[in-house]
């Protein structure tokens, strides 16, 4: 299995939906309207490389209600190039985020990197919708240093269904070195399968983030059975010159992605000039969509009176 | 083609030669928001910035927290530097900068067999360098400029039985790539 492309008409009207939960924080005061509605049959994982999320960007009002509206859009976003000395910069943007009264939660890795110049990874989540398991949460170990950054993993179960038939899964947010992709590739094909033999009982692995590379690199994946990512042939870059971010998972055994997926475009999304979308982040954040609860067979569930998809 | 679109095409580079130039006057400014406004913006431009490879890598010594932050992201995302900087950052790897070294180092390795003639400075800084990742690179560099420093072999075998399982893996894969 490669890349799951949604079918045309999908495609455009989640597009529609991404851009009405985008333009709500246009249309409200802070506080005012409460949260936008989010589909009952789907939860949307994210990936953001918001490049050098610091000081100097917290500042800029402008940027931060951006971004405080890509994060609305989703169930969880997994962030990269946190880097800042403060542990308040994240904390501070989930309270701008949830300044419409979302309930949005955030876990934090430690600060990596082999220089003195650091980045932490994050993921923000939805928790009206999606709940982790703190004992969970990690950072891949690297006792051969092959990775720049080494991955952070959290296990989170949506909240949209009942809890025993609740997806649960595995996502791992990285940020390969430029310098080293094919290197890092092959080392995060091996974590990948690591975390697939984490635990007994969860078989649902999504590796995310910045791997600078698109899949026509990801041949070191394709020693594992049914590997798949979410995009391809799009850019994921503000510029559209470079495709760099993805969502990585086993098809076996992640039945829940329902096919559908995409990149978030800032100039298109808000309207902004490409000097303006460069100061929110020169990545796009992306996306792919996951049933939100475990599928066993080969058919989802109905939800809703929804008739069964067969897979 | 147009010949107007001709020109707004190259204006729009010139522009961007200018503007580019400008900020890397702008990291010498006295004010250190100034000099954070310059590298963030030479961040923005990406590749396109190559031409202040050598101003970033300097910046990396910076006394600002956001300079050095900035500085470190847009050299992640430069590329290889121009063939015209590399005998000056021969002589960064040498830094006591541990930041500005790494990065010297870097952009040397992006530059391949251009920079064969930085392996000496490389190669003493393999053999010296206090700070890890400096002789990491140190060791990948010298990869990747491959068989034209072949001077670096010394430095490289010592490296190959460093305790430092990263180390010793790049300075074996130089070995390889440099070649008998």
């Amino acid at each position: 299995m490669r890349s799951r492309s949604a079918p045309g008409a999908l495609r455009v009207l989640f597009a529609g939906v991404a851009l009405a939960c985008a333009a709500s924080g246009r249309a409200q005061q802070p506080g005012a309207g409460g949260p936008v509605a989010k589909p009952q049959d789907a939860v949307l994982v994210a990936s953001f490389n918001i490049q050098v999320f610091g000081e100097s960007k917290l500042a800029k009002t402008p940027v931060v209600d951006v971004l405080a509206r890509v994060v609305r859009c989703f169930d969880i976003v997994a962030i990269q190039e946190v880097r800042a000395k403060s542990d308040e910069i994240v904390p501070s943007f989930v309270r701008a985020v949830n300044a419409d009264g979302s309930r949005y939660h955030y876990v934090i890795g430690p600060r990596q990197g082999r220089t003195v110049s650091k980045e932490q990874y994050a993921f923000i989540y939805d928790t009206n919708r999606i709940e982790v398991d703190g004992s969970s949460v990690g950072v891949v170990p690297d006792p051969q240093g092959r990775l720049h950054r080494p991955p952070m993993h959290a296990r989170f179960r949506t909240r949209v269904v009942p809890v025993e038939m609740a997806f649960t899964f595995w996502l791992v947010d990285t940020h390969t070195d430029p310098d080293e992709v094919p290197q890092e590739l092959e080392a995060l094909a091996g974590v990948f399968q690591a975390m697939q033999a984490a635990r007994p009982d969860e078989d649902d692995v999504i590796l995310l983030g910045d791997l600078n590379a698109g899949p026509p690199q990801f041949g070191a994946f394709q020693r594992i059975p049914g590997i798949g990512w979410a995009l391809s042939g799009v850019t994921t870059n503000t510029r559209r010159t470079k495709t760099y971010d993805n969502l990585i998972f086993a098809q076996p055994a992640t039945r829940e992605y329902l096919g559908r997926s995409g990149v978030l475009d800032l100039q298109n999304t808000f309207a902004l000039p490409l000097e303006h979308a460069l100061e929110v982040s020169d990545h796009n954040p992306v996306w792919g969509a996951f049933y939100p609860a475990e599928v066993r067979s080969q058919s989802l569930p109905p939800m809703a009176g929804q008739p069964a998809v067969r897979r | 083609m147009q010949p107007e679109r001709c020109g707004h095409g190259k204006f729009a580079e010139e522009l961007a030669v200018a503007e580019i130039e400008a900020l890397i006057g702008q990291l010498q400014d006295a004010d250190p928001g100034r000099r954070g406004a310059a590298a963030e913006l030479l961040c923005r431009h990406g590749a396109a910035a190559a031409a202040a490879a050598l101003a970033l890598a300097r910046a990396c010594a910076d006394e600002d927290d956001q300079v050095r932050e900035w500085a470190a992201a847009a050299l992640e995302d430069l590329g290889p530097p121009p063939a015209g900087s590399i005998p000056e950052l021969g002589n960064l790897v040498g830094s006591s900068h541990p930041l500005v070294a790494y990065w010297a180092a870097t952009l040397l390795g992006r530059s391949g067999q251009n920079a064969a003639t930085a392996t000496t400075a490389l190669a003493a800084c393999l053999a010296s360098a206090s700070d890890p990742a400096v002789a990491q690179r140190a060791a990948w560099a010298l990869g990747k400029i491959g068989p034209a420093a072949a001077t670096g072999r010394d430095a490289l075998e010592k490296a190959a039985l460093s305790a430092d399982p990263r180390l010793a893996r790049l300075a074996r894969e130089a070995l390889q790539a440099i070649g008998p």
